[in-house]
């Protein structure tokens, strides 16, 4: 007898075909927006950590001993080169890039600007700081070049300097002593915003290494290729980096990325709710009103003897059944255009001038949905808990009705 | 005020940098007003105009700050578009590392001192009979509020290593010999170019200092020839930046010793707590 | 058009099938309901961003002495600065002006200096709510000074210890003295809590000797989102001929991308919520109106014209839409307006989420206050209103079209 029910729930969702067609597209649209909105979250988590990642904080940072109690630029890592071999050598590291610091005082004339100097290396950094991709005028630098610096728009302006001049940079070198070099100007960089602006400095590491008398790096940057893993991957790391070199996250370097993020994905979380709600009621509502419709049919099914659990079971197969439908349609729509959303990003530079900074790191307003083994189970489940749900009251509704009464009523 | 990206409060105290200048070598302080400074006893002037000697210039010029140790009294007066701040100051040296500055004029700020020895520097407030340590991040700039820079006074800078100096032309009024001095490749300074502006009496009168982008940052004027410590120099400076005409910067010693030994305390915090 | 018949025919049907009306009523009321709380939250969301952001430090526009942001030199002061307040303050739409003072100094519990900067404030007013020192008691006179925690923690400073500070006057004099630091802070701006000194402003400018000289007005307007206006106004005042005045997107135009960037987002969100609704209440006139077909077929064999037909169920779907608009706002505004009363708690709404944020230098706490406009009430009623009546044109057409005998084989 359970097979006759499955068969006549087939057989009513073929025989109104529009009012079957009409409920599978109702699912399907519910579940495309609630697919694409979850991507959209899941995206945005993305674009967080790739803030911290092409802002130049990098997803990990190998540092020095102390370097978590006193952020001292003047800190060395105790063998950086093992260290970069290491990350680089790291499963799920994209790229590995070391770094040194100095507080320098820049020169032009009679005009000073205090800066710290950031010695990098030239052909990775543009991929780790997005904003030395491009000049504003000027080039970047480059291998082979010594005595080279890039500096951002403020800094050039307020030293009254542009690109190809000499400025001579100060700083507290070796043993406390102070020293003095020559660089040139070779490119200048305009963020956009000013604070940012004033904070770029960079020269080839070895000529940094040069100028303060100083060897080596003062950290190591790195970028991982799932940012979901940065913590898996340090705790690989730091056996293997040389004794007294730390390992700290993105979260350790900006706590208000963490923060952000936690947030929003929280508010990501109440969006969804929200979002699913509306789904089940619009998928809801469509499914009362086609079965108050029918009472009359289920009428006659009472009076014909059909028990009241087998017509519940009726309704909620029928629905299981819409469920499943939608549910691949919705992938058949959904799959596409959540592939190009990842892909090719929904850009809201249109709505804004060029970039903004967030927690002294600037970024790229460009989404990414997120695409991943997570879709199709996450249609499934919206598909048939919103039909299920939906079924739920006019099953009962049908299950209760007194055959006669419907009858009676010429409906 | 974007917050973490921007910490330049500490960094644009151009006066606490300012404050670290004063432990720095007083040697080159000197050197400074005498820069283009005569030549040991007095310059005899000769009648027929005779361009001197370049090298020998320049070499009198450059030994002429050296000395293993001093102790000067000196005035400053800072001149600003708001304000003129005058400064009475004694101040001892020892060699590049080592130095002692007490303020001895206006009397509320007498007593205050500053002591370097190496890469650390302490001030003394009297006042408030305190000693703090300078941090590391503020010792570079510029040097007691005025226009002199580290440059100017740390650096064993050389006039006869760093330029390559020719006599220019002959100036009548005041008399004396326009010095060209050109930047060799590969020195590290802010002055492309300097001209200075010697006396017959092979005394600097005026140099000109140009930037690396070939503009005139400023000049230094020097006057009031006096006899110091044993040598002959111009008492008064005057450093003005082209960019602010209102604002300039005199110095003026009231009298230098030089090469004389000095007490082995006299770089220390309790010297430089103890009232003088 | 429909007749008054038509209309009272239309009506009694809604009446008659009490069921699918009120399913269609309660389709359209929540759809319209969730439309509007998802609005209140946006809403929430960007005045709290526009609050945060102008609230403590850079209110809705500044007046500064020209040249001083650039360089923030400590000799580029406004004069007069009280005479200067009270001007801005009898400017139209100002609502509230403070004064600030910014100066580097050393300080030192010790022996060892830290650079700081020792920012001199109407403590008073700016521990209002929503201000810089929001929260804070106002330590008694006499070289009392509030310290950033951060600041503080680094120093090894605690309330009650006394520091040493030394900094440059306005003339160039050195400036030391003794303070106590009555109490540590922690506001909502970065900066503040991780190199700041505050004290009141008399005491700064007794300390840097500026009497009666400030570098900053803090200007607040009625509403953050005319500030352009705003200081539009204030430059053309006399008092503050030839100083800069600038908005808030000026000042900080970062900012402006993160709020723009943000509202992109959560519009996108609300097209996304919007189609979601109309999706919805569609998906059910339509079927409503599909199962109607019998009764139609019944409707056209006794004579009714099909015109009149589609007539009476655009009249019955306008219907249905206005009143289950007109519910779901009730109800919908009804929740905002509770949740903007109460507030609700961010952290315990999200599972252990953080109960405070830093972003931009700021410390954002979570606490959500909803509020709606007039425009989002009319257009989620327009919305859902518009898809209900055009949901059920389709089917009417259709009906309309129909063979009497063949809709009342349905």
């Amino acid at each position: 007898m359970a097979f006759v029910a499955t068969r006549y729930a087939a057989r009513t969702v073929g025989r109104n075909l529009r009012r079957t067609v009409l409920s599978i597209v109702g699912i399907a649209i519910g579940c495309v927006l609630a697919l694409f909105m979850e991507s959209l979250n899941r995206g945005k988590g993305e674009l967080i950590a790739r803030a911290g990642a092409s802002g130049g904080v990098g997803h990990l940072r190998v540092v020095p001993e102390g370097w978590r109690e006193r952020r001292d630029v003047r800190l060395r890592l105790a063998d950086w080169q093992a260290d970069l071999a290491a990350a680089r050598a790291e499963p799920g590291v994209v790229l590995a890039t070391s770094r040194a610091r100095a507080q320098v005082l820049l020169a032009m004339g009679t005009h000073v600007v205090p800066v710290e100097m950031v010695g990098v290396e030239p052909a990775l950094e543009p991929k780790t700081f997005r904003y030395v991709q491009a000049m504003a005028e000027g080039r970047y630098l480059r291998d082979g070049d010594p005595g080279g610096v890039v500096v951002g728009r403020a800094i050039a302006d307020r030293l009254s300097a542009g690109v190809d001049d000499e400025i001579v940079a100060t700083a507290m070198g070796k043993g406390g002593e102070i020293q003095s070099a020559m660089f040139r100007i070779v490119g200048i960089v305009a963020t956009g915003s000013e604070d940012a602006d004033a904070t770029i400095c960079q020269v080839a590491r070895p000529d940094l290494e040069r100028f303060l008398g100083v060897p080596g790096a003062g950290e190591v940057t790195i970028i991982v290729s799932d940012y979901r893993r940065i913590d898996a991957i340090r705790a690989a790391l730091l056996p293997k980096l040389a004794p007294g070199d730390d390992v700290v996250t993105l979260s350790d370097l900006t706590p208000e990325i963490e923060g952000h993020l936690a947030q929003d994905a929280a508010t990501a979380r109440v969006i969804s709710a929200i979002i699913l709600l509306i789904v089940l009621l619009g998928v809801a509502s469509a499914q009362l009103a086609a079965v108050l419709e029918r009472r009359r049919e289920f009428a006659v099914l009472s009076a014909l003897g059909m028990s009241g659990t087998r017509m519940v079971r009726l309704i909620v197969e029928e629905a299981l059944m819409l469920g499943v439908a939608g549910a691949l349609v919705a992938l058949a729509i959904g799959l596409p255009l959540v592939w190009r959303f990842a892909r090719g990003g929904l850009d809201f530079g249109r709505y804004l001038g060029g970039s903004y900074s967030f927690a002294g790191v600037l970024l790229e307003p460009v989404i990414y949905g997120d695409f991943g083994w997570w879709i199709a189970p996450y249609v499934f489940v919206v598909s048939i808990a919103a039909t299920t749900v939906a079924s739920l009251y006019p099953a009962w509704y049908a299950a209760r009705t007194d055959p006669a009464v419907a009858l009676r009523v010429a409906q | 005020m974007a917050g973490r990206a921007s910490p330049e409060w500490y960094r644009n105290c151009l006066w606490y940098s300012q404050m670290r200048g004063r432990a720095v070598s007083w040697c080159a302080a000197v050197a400074m007003a005498g820069a283009a400074s005569a030549a040991v006893g007095a310059a005899i002037p000769q009648a027929p105009p005779r361009p001197p000697d370049v090298e020998a210039l320049l070499t009198r010029i450059d030994d002429l700050y050296r000395s293993t140790s001093s102790i000067a009294r000196m005035e400053i007066l800072v001149t600003g578009p708001r304000s003129t701040r005058s400064l009475r100051l004694r101040a001892w040296t020892r060699g590049e590392e080592e130095a002692l500055i007490v303020i001895e004029a206006p009397p509320r700020e007498e007593g205050t001192a500053t002591l370097r020895v190496g890469d650390n520097l302490w001030n003394y407030l009297p006042r408030i009979a305190r000693t703090i340590r300078v941090p590391p991040s503020m010792m570079l700039g510029s040097w007691m509020g005025t226009d002199f820079t580290n440059d100017d006074l740390v650096k064993e800078s050389s006039l006869r290593k760093d330029f390559a100096s020719r006599i220019d032309r002959r100036s009548d009024d005041p008399a004396g010999w326009w010095v060209a001095l050109d930047v060799k490749p590969g020195v590290v300074g802010r002055w492309a170019r300097i001209e200075m502006l010697v006396s017959d009496d092979l005394l600097p009168i005026e140099e000109r200092h140009f930037d690396r982008r070939g503009r005139l940052a400023r000049t230094m004027t020097f006057d009031e020839i006096k006899t110091l410590g044993g040598r002959r120099l111009p008492a008064h400076l005057t450093l003005t930046p082209t960019d602010t005409p209102n604002q300039r910067t005199e110095l003026r010693y009231l009298d230098v010793r030089f090469d004389v030994p000095l007490p082995d305390d006299t770089f220390s915090l309790s010297r430089l707590e103890r009232r003088p | 058009m429909p007749g008054f018949t038509m209309s009272r025919i239309a009506w009694r049907n809604l009446w008659r099938n009490r069921r699918r009306t009120a399913l269609a009523l309660a389709a359209i009321g929540l759809s319209v309901a969730l439309v509007l709380v998802y609005d209140g939250l946006l809403r929430w969301e960007s005045d709290w961003l526009l609050q945060t952001i102008t609230g403590p430090m850079l209110g809705h526009a500044q007046v500064h002495a020209p040249g001083w942001r650039k360089t923030r030199d400590l000799d580029k002061t406004l004069r007069h600065a009280s005479a200067l307040v009270a001007a801005v303050e009898d400017a139209p739409d100002v609502a509230d002006a403070t004064a600030r003072v910014y100066a580097p100094a050393l300080a030192a519990k010790g022996e060892e200096g830290f650079a700081v900067v020792v920012i001199g404030v109407d403590v008073e007013r700016e521990s209002r709510p929503t201000r810089l020192l929001a929260g804070v008691s106002v330590p008694d006179p006499g070289r009392r000074v509030l310290m950033g925690r951060q600041l503080a923690e680094q120093m090894g400073v605690r309330p009650g210890d006394e520091i040493a500070l030394v900094g440059q006057g306005v003339d160039g004099s050195l400036a030391n003295d003794l303070f106590t630091v009555a109490a540590l802070v922690e506001t909502a701006v970065d900066l503040v809590n991780r190199q700041a000194v505050v004290m009141p402003i008399d005491e700064a400018q007794q300390f840097f000797v500026m009497p009666d000289e400030a570098h900053e007005i803090v200007v607040y307007g009625r509403d953050a989102e005319r500030a352009a206006a705003l200081a539009e106004g204030l430059r053309a005042r006399p008092a503050l001929a030839g100083l800069d005045v600038l908005d808030w997107r000026a000042l900080a135009p970062a900012m402006v991308s993160l709020v723009d960037l943000v509202q992109a987002a959560w519009i996108v969100v609300l097209l996304l919520v919007l189609i979601a609704a109309a999706a919805g209440v569609a998906n059910t006139m339509l079927m409503a109106t599909f199962e109607r077909t019998h009764e139609f077929g019944m409707l056209l064999a006794l004579g009714t014209s099909p015109s009149r037909i589609v007539g009476m169920i655009l009249v019955e779907s306008m219907a249905l839409g206005l009143i289950g608009a007109l519910t779901g706002t009730a109800i919908g505004g009804a929740l905002v307006a509770w949740a903007h009363h109460t507030g609700i708690d961010y952290a315990a709404l999200t599972g252990g989420g953080p109960s405070s944020l830093s972003v931009f230098g700021m410390n954002w706490s979570l606490r959500i206050y909803p509020r709606l406009a007039l425009v989002d009430v009319t257009r989620a009623v327009l919305a859902v209103l518009a898809t209900s009546v055009v949901a059920s044109a389709w089917p009417a057409a259709r009906a309309a079209r129909l063979q009497p005998a063949r809709a009342l084989r349905d």
